[in-house]
Parts: structure tokens; sequence; C-alpha cells
């Protein structure tokens, strides 16, 4: 597409960046199609290639976001379908985040909005705030009825609220920094990322996932210094923090590997590693971050893309369940990762099938369902039912955010079926505990042969 | 750049305020579009290099609205011009300042499906790959396949005719509607056909498909979807030249065999597609066909051992047979996203003419000889079957001087289309691309006639009026 | 042979001059074998384009074939055959029908849309069509479409002309894309199905992929027991594994068997020319254009005013139907059978007293009417070409 951007505009390095993927775009129309939004409502606006359009406009003459560039670009899930759709390789991902930031710097948001995005940017990175804040939410879903009534932001509270959990356990082991040794001799060492918001929702995750490195001789290390990813922030366009956030776990990271040394940094939240993996471009232009940030990018695997390039414990239940694998925007479009988890699973036995319409968002998104509560109800109960049309027995997916947003559009339709992370589900068939939802759900997996046969 | 818009309606243009409390009366906010900002993502379509703002955009939700905007407008001498997906390539859907353009993108659901009748109501604004997709279940399609079938809507099909790889042997779009719900430019809502075969009275949806939107606005239509055959197996062939290529096509044909579709693909095309799908296309190959044959397996066997026979007489350097769904998918994937894996290396210019397929050697050779005169260089990839061209002309987008080059490159490779007994535009449409270009493949009497036509339907010249037709010597009835 | 037919354009062009400047409207032929279908003529002088002969364009590698309009219908065939090649619409003969004599033409074939058995695969008249050369009611010679297979170049007036019943313009020139002759065809035939039940079995043998390229249905009154007919047509091996395969498929509704070669051909020769409905010749004939599913439904709701006998076509999608010729010929019954469903119905045999009192083709609504009457006008302002054939008064 033609561009219009003046020679000193384009002295700026995030200019030169969108400019590049400005001109690639030949306004083709494609990702339209399988953009949630545009899905949902029909005006080209909500497409990627209209808020392309829209974010052109702004960035070529340098302008303020506009109130209605914002609404636009804020619809946007980031789910990054159009990114898969697009033949001409448009990064729409970056020229998002700078049209993000774009925003942040140079517009407004009303009181309220401000409000609430500082409450969730202060909280939620942070495990122990957002505990805190979770005891809170508790309390306050015996208010939701009349909280919902608040004017232009009772919406959101009530949407926040509802995915709230009514309980939350307590502090997992795995929250310290520590080096979980494997048993034998030690055939990988990686680094973890634990994560902010999903320890606290569900330990169970990484418990899981360290059982099951170490049952394959996989050394873990939590290094200290190691917490969120900036990913939240960075979507709200916060550059500054989002950086920060991300110099914290570079330098923690690059500490390790240039120690006792890396082969991986293993991220259990797909959401997250669409971000680390994108800290190369991030650093892109800083001379002291640029090449370490590199290096953690090279390093960053999904947990199903690391085990599938090393072979799995054996198999010490039988099982044949069949289970719907839902794949999160960020496992298949941020990280184009797709066969891997769903090869996994099948070779321990279940019975994996796709959900039809699975390129679509459920409308999870990181901060997504809790600031555009509307649409993200409407992808939600959307995906729902198609979950719901294959007739599994397990759902599994590779990111905490889809569970707790597919998990609440379960309950809305009475669905008992449990939701469980991938990961879950190898550490299972391959001699760890049941998972809780699983449990819950009173399924089992019969202990195989060959292992009742070898005790 | 050449192509001239007509001059703004300024009386029109000073009455934007009155035209959109007009509207703002007939449909709800959401569907009513008139920020500067926002406007402005309609300012073109998939032709780019051309843009008009328009003055606002509805996106009405039924026919019923439709009927009220266009009452209106045609009340106010406001001009309209309908847009679906905005994937012309013709500049089909490219406003204009004194207009407004009227979408039909939130108008997508599927009305009824009859299975026995393999017959199926749609509103208009569903994508084309969506009413395949609702149906496939039951092993059914929707047939005409544009490259663009993920993305463009049946209602841009009824108005570009558009055509796709699969048409040699399914035909193109107007064979495959049987019926449109249109509403006039006066806001009367005809419908046009029905779920039977025959029409009544005179061919009007014959007429009303390839119409580029300037007799009415289509809000329903009900098409036909075809049984899927049991199995489909594309194979690749790899020639050394494009005269090989061409003359098997033609050997094929003349041996009584239809593939479902052949399609053609030059080096710098294979090059770029395979690039982009890792669809397994020989890169060594000069010339490639995508020949594809249906059926159960013993019959595309039989079928393939027939056309490899031929293809081995013409030098046929590589064969490989798709082995899997998957190979199939992405050896189409390819070739459907040859347009846009072209974005990644150039901007383009995409033509559309179609030739007797008997000339297409000299055609290809004379292609190359334009396009390299002004200094450029092109991707060929196009139907083969049916003689339907798409060369593309990459060029920098950027740079003025060059994208005039590659414009007139285009006029004379078009022109040489029309010479040698072909046509402008084989299933893109005229939009404004060829307007200018319509007389030589038409004398004033023929586009006189047409005219008349078109002015049955629309005496005041609202629908859509800058497209088609060249901008002088127009007629009214 | 060239020559005077280029020659004869010209001659036709200066007759319609001739007939604006006296302002005698023309009833247009080809040789004839049609003019009972419609509405009677209301002009006093035929222009006939039997001198516009000769093929002008035949390049089998290309699939097309372009012939003046004139030519008779038996030579472009003939043509075709000689190059393993066919029209793929396969146009009925109405002279059986309508006991007329006469060669028809290729030319009156577009003009009423003539369009046989394979309609359902390999669609119309109107879809093989690609290019016409017209004289208008102004005397200009218009074209539209050309050569080529794929045009989208400006307005389609090749549909819009074809099936206009010379109510438009004289065609000077038509050109068609072709098919190559399927090596072999055959029929299955299962017995004793009703119409509900027949019209189940083609929607499934139409719903299958083993492309059925002609689904009749005779009932008992036109068969002795009634016949289902499925063609398939194409490879000889595809042919064996096909007709197998489709016979299991419709083992559910009855058993089948099949025939092949002569006989297979003059049975559908028979249903594409509505053979079984020639006699008794005083009987009217009507052809209703219906969606499948609702045909049986209609014939019922006729057989309780009418006495009639019928067949179907086109997977039950083309109703042909004999009555006697008294009163309206039952145009009145049939289309309120008909009204709100979508069908159409045209009187195609019927003395021309009631041709003349009645609706031939289905009467058009208001809006539809407006148009109609419109694009008449842009083509012939004057009224010159077969007034009223169509519609009264257009
Ligand atoms: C990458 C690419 C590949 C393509 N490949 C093919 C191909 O293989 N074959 C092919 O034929 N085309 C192809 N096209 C062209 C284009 O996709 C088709 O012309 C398509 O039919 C346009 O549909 P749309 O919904 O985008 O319509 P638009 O572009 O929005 O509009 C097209 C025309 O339709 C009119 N229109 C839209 N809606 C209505 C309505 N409701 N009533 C009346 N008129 C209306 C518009 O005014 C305009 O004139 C391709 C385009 C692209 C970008
Ligand atoms: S698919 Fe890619 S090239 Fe096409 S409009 Fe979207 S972003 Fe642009
Ligand atoms: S990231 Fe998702 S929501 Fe945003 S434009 Fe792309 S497809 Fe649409």
């Amino acid at each position: 597409m033609q561009t219009n951007f003046t020679p000193e505009a384009l002295e700026n390095p995030a200019m030169q960046a969108s400019e590049k993927i400005l001109r690639t775009c030949v306004h083709c129309g494609f990702c339209t199609a399988t953009c949630p939004t545009y899905l949902l409502l029909g005006d080209e606006l909500d497409s990627p290639r209209g808020r392309i359009y829209l974010i052109k406009d702004m960035l070529e003459n340098n302008r303020p976001a506009t109130p209605q560039v914002v609404k636009h670009v804020d619809r946007c899930l980031s789910c990054l379908s159009c990114m898969t759709t697009c033949p001409s390789g448009v990064n729409y991902m970056h020229l998002v985040d700078h049209a993000r930031s774009h925003i942040e710097k140079t517009h407004r948001r009303s009181f309220s909005d401000r409000v609430f995005r500082g409450i969730l940017a202060a909280v939620l990175p942070y495990p122990n705030r957002f505990r805190v804040a979770l005891l809170g939410a508790a309390i306050a879903k015996v208010f939701t009825p009349v909280l919902r009534h608040l004017p232009g932001i009772g919406a959101r509270i009530e949407a926040m609220l509802s995915l709230a959990p009514r309980m939350i356990g307590g502090r997992s082991p795995l929250e310290r920094p520590q080096i979980v040794s494997s048993e034998g001799p030690r055939r990988a060492r990686v680094a973890l990322l634990t994560g902010c918001a999903q320890p606290v929702l569900n330990p169970g995750i990484n418990e899981a996932t360290v059982r099951l490195l170490n049952r394959m001789s996989v050394e873990i290390v939590i290094p200290k210094d190691e917490g969120c990813c900036g990913a939240l922030v960075h979507h709200m366009g916060h550059e500054a923090e989002s950086h920060s956030f991300a110099k914290k776990n570079i330098a923690a990271w690059i500490s390790e590997s240039e120690g006792e040394g890396l082969d991986a940094i293993i991220i259990t939240a797909s959401g997250c590693g669409t971000t680390i993996k994108d800290y190369d471009f991030m650093f892109r232009n800083d001379p002291e971050w640029a090449e370490k940030a590199a290096k953690v990018s090279m390093l960053a695997k999904d947990i199903t893309e690391f085990l599938a390039t090393h072979e799995l414990p054996a198999t010490t239940r039988a099982t044949n369940h069949t289970v719907a694998y839902h794949s999160a925007c960020s496992m298949q479009h941020g990280q184009q990762i797709r066969d891997e988890p769903k090869k996994l699973l099948k070779s321990v036995g279940f019975n994996v099938k796709d959900v039809p319409e699975g390129h679509i968002c459920c409308g999870s998104a990181g901060t997504y369902n809790i600031l555009q509560p509307e649409i993200a109800g409407k992808l939600r109960s959307r995906k729902v039912a198609n979950i719901q049309k294959i007739v599994p027995e397990i759902i599994a997916t590779g990111n905490l955010g889809c569970m707790t947003q597919i998990g609440k559009g379960l309950s809305d339709t009475n669905d008992s079926t449990p939701i469980v992370h991938t990961v879950e589900l190898l550490d299972w068939i391959t001699g760890g505990p049941t998972p809780k939802a699983i449990e819950k759900a009173g399924l089992k997996a019969d202990i195989a042969i060959n292992t009742l046969a070898a005790e | 750049m050449g192509i001239a818009f007509p001059i703004p309606d300024n009386a029109i243009i000073l009455r934007r305020e009155a035209i959109i409390s007009g509207l703002s009366a007939l449909i709800p906010p959401e569907s009513l579009i008139t920020s500067e900002d926002e406007r402005r993502a309609f300012e073109t379509d998939a032709l780019t290099s051309y843009r008009r703002m328009p003055l606002a955009v509805v996106l009405p939700t039924t026919t019923e609205e439709v009927a009220a905007i266009l009452a209106f407008c045609n009340e106010n001498g406001v001009k309209v011009v309908p847009r679906g997906a905005g994937t012309s390539l013709a500049g089909g859907a490219i406003p204009q300042e004194d207009a407004i353009v009227l979408g039909v993108g939130k108008m997508n659901k599927v009305l009824d499906i009859n299975f026995g009748d393999r017959t199926m109501r749609v509103q208009s604004g569903i994508t084309n790959l969506a009413i395949s997709a609702e149906v496939a279940h039951k092993g059914f399609f929707y047939a005409p396949d544009p490259s663009s079938q993920l993305a463009c809507t049946i209602a841009g099909n009824i108005a570009m005719n558009s055509g796709g790889a699969h048409c040699l042997r399914y035909g193109v779009t107007t064979n495959n509607i049987l019926g449109v719900r249109m509403v006039l430019i006066d806001g009367t809502v005809v419908d046009i056909g029905s779920d039977a075969m025959d029409a009544q009275g005179l061919d009007l949806l014959g007429l009303i498909i390839g119409s580029e939107g300037q007799l009415g606005v289509v809000t329903e239509a009900i098409v036909r979807i075809l049984p899927m055959a049991e199995g489909a197996r594309p194979v690749l062939f790899g020639f050394e030249t494009s005269e090989e290529a061409g003359a098997c096509v033609a050997a094929i044909i003349g041996a009584g065999i239809i593939p479902v579709a052949m399609e053609f693909m030059d080096k710098p095309a294979i090059e770029i597609c395979e690039a982009f799908a890792h669809a397994g296309y020989p890169l060594d190959a000069g010339a490639l066909l995508i020949i594809e044959v249906e059926g159960s397996d013993a019959e595309m066997d039989a079928m393939l051992k027939k056309i490899v026979t031929i293809a081995k007489k013409h030098g046929v350097k590589t064969v490989k047979e798709s082995k899997s769904a998957t190979e199939t998918a992405a050896i189409w994937k390819g070739r459907k996203s040859a347009f846009g894996a072209t974005g990644r290396i150039a901007d383009y210019i995409c033509m559309d003419g179609t030739i007797p397929t008997g000339q297409l050697p000299y055609v290809l050779r004379r292609i190359d000889e334009i396009v390299k005169s002004y200094g450029l260089r092109v991707a060929n990839v196009f139907h083969a079957g049916d003689g339907n061209l798409h060369p593309l002309i990459l060029y920098n987008c950027n740079d003025p001087e060059e994208a005039n080059k590659a414009e007139e490159a285009g006029n004379d490779i078009l022109k040489l289309c029309v010479e040698v007994g072909g046509c402008l535009t084989g299933e893109h449409g005229v939009g404004i691309e060829k307007r200018d270009l319509m007389r030589h493949q038409f004398t004033d009497i023929d586009l006189g006639q047409q005219m008349r036509v078109r002015a049955v339907f629309d005496p005041k010249w609202l629908l859509n009026p800058a497209k088609v037709f060249p901008l002088d010597g127009r007629i009214s009835p | 042979m060239s020559a005077p037919s280029l020659f004869a354009e010209q001659e036709l062009i200066d007759s319609v001059h001739a007939a604006l400047k006296a302002a005698t409207p023309l009833s247009i032929i080809g040789s004839g074998t049609k003019s009972q279908i419609g509405r009677p003529a209301q002009s006093d002088k035929t222009l006939s384009t039997s001198a516009l002969t000769g093929i002008t364009l035949h390049e089998p590698a290309e699939m097309v074939i372009a012939a003046r309009s004139g030519t008779p219908l038996a030579e472009v065939e003939r043509r075709l055959a000689d190059k393993k090649q066919m029209l793929p619409f396969e146009p009925m003969d109405y002279r059986p029908l309508l006991g007329s004599a006469g060669e028809p033409t290729i030319g009156g074939v577009v003009a009423a849309n003539l369009s046989g058995p394979r309609r359902i695969m390999a669609g119309a008249c109107r879809d093989s069509l690609i290019g016409v050369r017209l004289v208008n009611g102004k005397g200009e010679l218009v074209k539209s479409g050309g050569r080529v297979m794929k045009n989208v170049t400006g307005l389609d007036l090749v549909k819009l002309v074809c099936g206009s019943w010379g109510t438009l313009g004289v065609l000077t020139e038509v050109t068609f894309k072709v098919l190559p002759k399927p090596q072999r065809s055959a029929t299955l035939v299962l017995h004793g199905l009703d119409d509900a039940n027949a019209i189940a079995a083609l929607s499934a043998g139409l719903g299958s992929p083993f492309e059925v390229s002609g689904a009749a249905h005779l009932p008992n009154g036109v068969e002795r027991v009634s016949a289902t007919l499925l063609r398939l047509e194409g490879f000889d091996e595809q042919i064996t594994y096909r007709l197998d395969a489709l016979k299991k498929q419709l083992h559910r509704f009855a058993a089948a068997d099949y025939v092949e070669g002569a006989r297979s051909a003059a049975l559908w020769r028979s249903v594409r020319d509505a053979t079984f409905l020639v006699e008794p010749r005083e009987n009217a004939v009507w052809r209703i254009s219906i969606a499948p599913s609702k045909a049986a439904k209609i014939i019922a709701e006729i057989k309780k005013s009418l006495t009639i006998r019928h067949f179907y076509d086109w997977g039950g999608g083309l109703i042909w139907l004999s009555l006697p010729a008294t009163g309206d010929a039952g145009a009145a019954a049939i289309r309120s059978a008909l009204f709100g469903t979508g069908g159409y119905a045209t009187l195609v045999r019927g003395p021309a007293d009631i041709r003349a009192a009645i609706d031939v083709f289905e009467p058009l609504s208001p809006a539809l009417r407006v148009l109609t009457a419109g694009i008449k006008q842009s083509f012939d302002p004057d009224g010159l070409f077969n007034p009223g054939r169509m519609i009264a008064g257009i």
C-alpha cells in the first residue's frame, strides 16, 4: 500500500518499522474474514484492514489518537488471527503495539477508564497484590447486582468479578526462586517462567510442568527476580512499564544462562510466550539490551514446543478420552504452534479433536474480557457452542486466560466438562496425579497394563 | 495516475449535514459512520492507488433499511456506492466525495438451506467461503471460488460475476445463482428469479449479475449448492517453458478432457507462491500447471493417466501428485494467495484480460516484452483452461513515475487481449480501472445500448456512477 | 456461403430501417418452428433470418463455436459431432409437440433459451451462450460478449437477449462454449415409484457425487409402470463404476436396472421433446418451472380441479403437463396452485384464441413489469419486434 510519511517522521525507528509494515499490506481484505470482531460486528473499522487503515492515517499525520481510533483499536483482541491469514506477511502485532503506545501517549482516556485500567495494570502483574485483590473480589461478588449498575464501568466490574474464582488456594511452593533438580543424569536445564496471575489462579499447571520435566531428567530453575513478562501492560500501550518488566526478566535469565547455562526458557502460558519471543523486537534499537533480548527470545519455548523435541516419559495410565483441543490465539497465531500440542496428547492415547471455527478467539485475550465484556461475552458463547459440538470429555488448552474464559462459558451453560492445561494431561498419563479438574469431573484413567506388570 | 473521477457535486457536499441527519433517522447509530477518520477506512478497495472519501458510510442490517436509505438518496440526489468486502481489484467499490458508501457487511446470515433442491438462501454480505462452510458437513459446496473467497461477499461476486480456479468445470457466478432480492434506487424491493430453475419473463437475473452495483443493491441471494466430488487431487506439472505448458493445456482440452481446474504459473509466480505456501512447487520449472481431477480414486487414476500421457508428449519435466489433504490444501493455498504473497516482494497491479487459449504463447511473449519495455517486472498466474490471464505487474507505488508506467503497461496488455479476440476483463470487472478502455472493446452503439439498459434501473445515475462506462457520452433513457 | 450472409446482415438492417420508417411491426422468425409459442403475432410483416447462415468460427481446442443466426441447429450439431463435441444444454426440438415443420435455427434456439435434460448439470442455453450480435429496434448492430469463455466486460446483454423471444432485437450471430461429447452414456431406471418418492430419488441422485446429467420421472399414465430415469455420462470406466455406485445409493427407493446406447438416447430424446404429450393433439401443454421439493404437491393441487397428464424433468424442477384446451386451458387453476411457490408456468401449446386471452408467460409483478417495459423500450423504442408476444402491451 502506498504510504505518506515525512522523511523526518521516518527518522523515528518505531515509525520506520511501522512504515515498512504498512508497505507490505496490499489491502486485499483477506484478514477481515478471520477477525473475530469483524465477524461479530460486520464493520470494516473493527477488522484488521480497517484498523490498519486507521493506524496508518494516525501515524502518517503524526496525529493524536482520536476517540474513534481508540474505540476500534481497543476493540482489537490482539488475537493475531489476521497475521495467520495474511498472505503478505503483514506484522499486525508490531503495528498495533505501536498504535497502542501512540494512543497512550497522545490520548487522554475518560476518568473511569483511566482508573480502571490503572487498577488492572497495578494489580494483575504482581502475584501478591493479585491475591489480595481476589480476596476482595470474592467479597465484592456478593455486591455484583449493585455494582453492575455503576455508570461507565459497571459492566466491566461485573465481568471482572464473574471471572474471579470463589476460592483461591494457598501459595504454591513454586512461587519462590529455587532449583528443582532432576532425577538421574541431567539431560537439560531450563528456566521456568512462573508468571504472575497463573500461579495464583492455578498453581497446578506449573507443578505439573515441574513434575513432568523432572521425570524427563530436566533440571528446572526458577530464577530470582523473574516476574511478569510485561504482556498485560504492553497490550495497554504502557511501553515504559512493559519494558521494565521485560528487562528484569532478561537480566534474570541471562544471568542464569551465563552461569550454569540454560537450554530453554519454558513458558506455560502462551500469552506470555508470544511476548517473550518478541523481546528481540522490543529492544532491537537498544544497544545495551538488544543482544540479550535476542538470546532470550531464542531460548523461549512453549512447554509443548519443548516437549515435542524431547522424549516423553513412558505412560503409566491408559486413556482414550475425547479431548477437545482449544488452541489459544497466542499459541496458534502468536507463536504459530499448531500441531505439537495435539501430537503430544495423541501420543499418550487421547482422542484429540479440533474445535470447529478453531481459529476464532474465545474472547479472553489478556484483560480484554474485563475491558470489553460485551464482545468478549459473545465470543465466549460462540466458542463454547463450538466446543460443545464435538461433545468432548475433556477440554485442553495451553493458556490460563482461555481456561478461565471458557470455564465461565461452560458454567454458564451448566456444562461440567473439565478444562485443563495440556501439560496437566501429559503429566497425569505419564505418572503424575490426577489433575484437580479431572478429579472433580470424576474421570478416570486406568493404570496401564505394562506399568502394573512392572510393579 | 491516469484514471479520472467525475467532478463532485458541490451542492451535495454542502448539504452533507442535512444528508447525515436524514440518514440517522433511518438506521441505528452503529450503522452510520460519519467521522473523518472512520470514513477514511472506506476510501478505497483492493485497488488502493485510487482513493476518495465518501460523505458517509451506512451499514444497514435489513432489506427494509436498505430500501429506506435508497429511497432517501434517490429523493435527495445522493449517489450511492454499494460495497461488500471491498476486495475489488478494479476499484469497483471506491467511493466518490459526493456519494455515500452502502456496505452489506452486517448482513451476513444464512436464511435457509434446502439440500433436496440443492439451494440455499443467504443475505448478501455473507462471504463466499462461509456459504460453502455452512453446507460442507453434508458434502455440498458453492462452486465459484474466487481466490479471494475467504473474504469477498456473495454481493460482490454477484456484482462482478466473479469466477475462480474451478470455474472451468462448474461455471462462474452467473451460472450458480437462481435468484436475488434487490432494492432499486427508488426503494422498491424486487425479487428476481426464485428457487426454480427458469426465470419468468426476460432474464433480468442474468443482467443483474455482473452489473457492478449499478442496477440496484442486492440484499439476498438464492444460490445453487453442488455435491462435492468423492475426492479431488491436484497435480503439479512442471515445464521448461510457458509455450510447452500452453500447448499442453490446448492438447488436454482437445482430447476431450475437462479437468476441474487448470492453473498456470510462470517462474516468478512459482517462486513467490512457494516461498509463502511451501507447497512443493517445482522451483526449477519455467512454467507450472496445477491440474486438478475429481472423482473416486480409480476415476482420478484413469483420468490422470490420460493427462500425464499428453503432458509427456509436451515435454513435461516434473509431475507431482498431492498425496494428502494437507498437501492439497497447501497447493491451493499457494495458488489462491498468489496476489497477496506478491505483496511481500513488491506492489503490483493485477490485470484480468481473457484471450482465446490458442493465443497463449504469443500473448505471454508480448506481455513480457511490453512490461520489460517499461522497465518493470511481471509475474503470471492465471486460469489456463479458459484463457483468463492475471499478469501481475510489479512496481513501487511510492514512486509516482513507476506507478504511471505500471498503469500504462497494464493498459497495453489489455488492449493486446482485445486485439487477439479476447476481452478486457474475465472476472474482476471493469470498475474504474478499465472504464476508459471500454471503447477498445465496444463501439459507441454497443455502449449506448448498455447504458440505456442501465438507465432503466437508475435513470438519475446515482448508483455507483463513476464505474464501467466512460465518463463522457453518457446516455439516459 | 459467407459472402451472401454478410450482405444478408446488411439487408436485415435495411429491412429494420424500412420497417421503422413505415412503422410496421415485424414478426421475427428463424424458420418458424416455434411461431405458435407465445401470444399470437400482432404484426403484419415477417422478418426471417433464414438467409443468415453459416458457421463462422469453430475452434475445437478452445471449445467455441459461432454461427449466423439462421444456421440450422442440425448443422451446428453435426459440425460439433465431427469433432466429438456438443452443445452442452441439449436443446429441445419443439416440432413433434407443435406439429410444426422446417429446420430449427440456432438463433431460434437462443431466442427461446431452449434447454433440455442436461440443463440440471451443464446449464441452460443462456449458460453456454457467450456472445451475440443483434440488430436492435433502431436498426443498430449491437454486440455483446465475445468468443472467450470468461468475460465480464460491461453489462451482460447476452443473457438478457437469450430467451427474449425476439422482442429485443434480431439476432444475427451467436457464439457458444461447447463440451466434449461423453464417451459413454447410460440410464438407470427405477420402476414403480410415486411422484413424491421419485422426486426424492432424483434429488438423492443429483445430490450424489456421480454427476447425474439427466433426471426425469415418467408417472403411471405416461408409462405403463412409472419409470424414474437418471442418466450418467462420461468415460467408459467412470460409467461402469458410477452405475453401480448410484444403484446402491438409490436401492432404498427401488431396485434399478439400466439401459444404454440407442435405447437410452431415444428415451432422453423423448423426455427432451416431451413427445409423451404429443397426443392428443388438441390438448394444451404447459411447462412449469418449480423447486423440485414442491413439484409433487403442486401436481396434487392441480389435480384437484383438472384432469391432466404430466411428467417431470430436471429432477422434478420442470413439469410438463397436458390437459384439454377448453376455457382458459387451466391457466387460473395452475397459477393459483403456483401462487407463492416461486414457480412459473408457460403455456407452450394451445389454440391462438386462448393464447390471446391469457398470460402465456407467467405474469410479472408491477415492479418487474415496469423494468421489462423499460428494457424493451431501450432496445426497441418503436415497438417493432414481436410486440406483445411475451407480455401484452410490451
Ligand atoms: C487477492 C485477491 C484475489 C482475487 N481473486 C479473484 C478471483 O480469483 N476471481 C475473481 O473473480 N475475483 C477475484 N478477486 C476480485 C474480488 O475479490 C471480486 O471481485 C469479489 O467479487 C469482490 O467482492 P467484494 O465483496 O469484496 O465486493 P466489493 O469489492 O466490495 O464490491 C465489488 C463490486 O460489487 C458492488 N457491490 C457490492 N455489494 C453490492 C450489493 N449488495 N449490491 C450491488 N452491488 C454491490 C460494488 O459496488 C462493486 O462494484 C480477487 C481480489 C483480491 C484482492
Ligand atoms: S490480509 Fe494482509 S495484506 Fe491483506 S489487507 Fe489484511 S493485512 Fe493487508
Ligand atoms: S488481532 Fe485479532 S481482533 Fe485484532 S485485528 Fe487481528 S484478528 Fe482482529
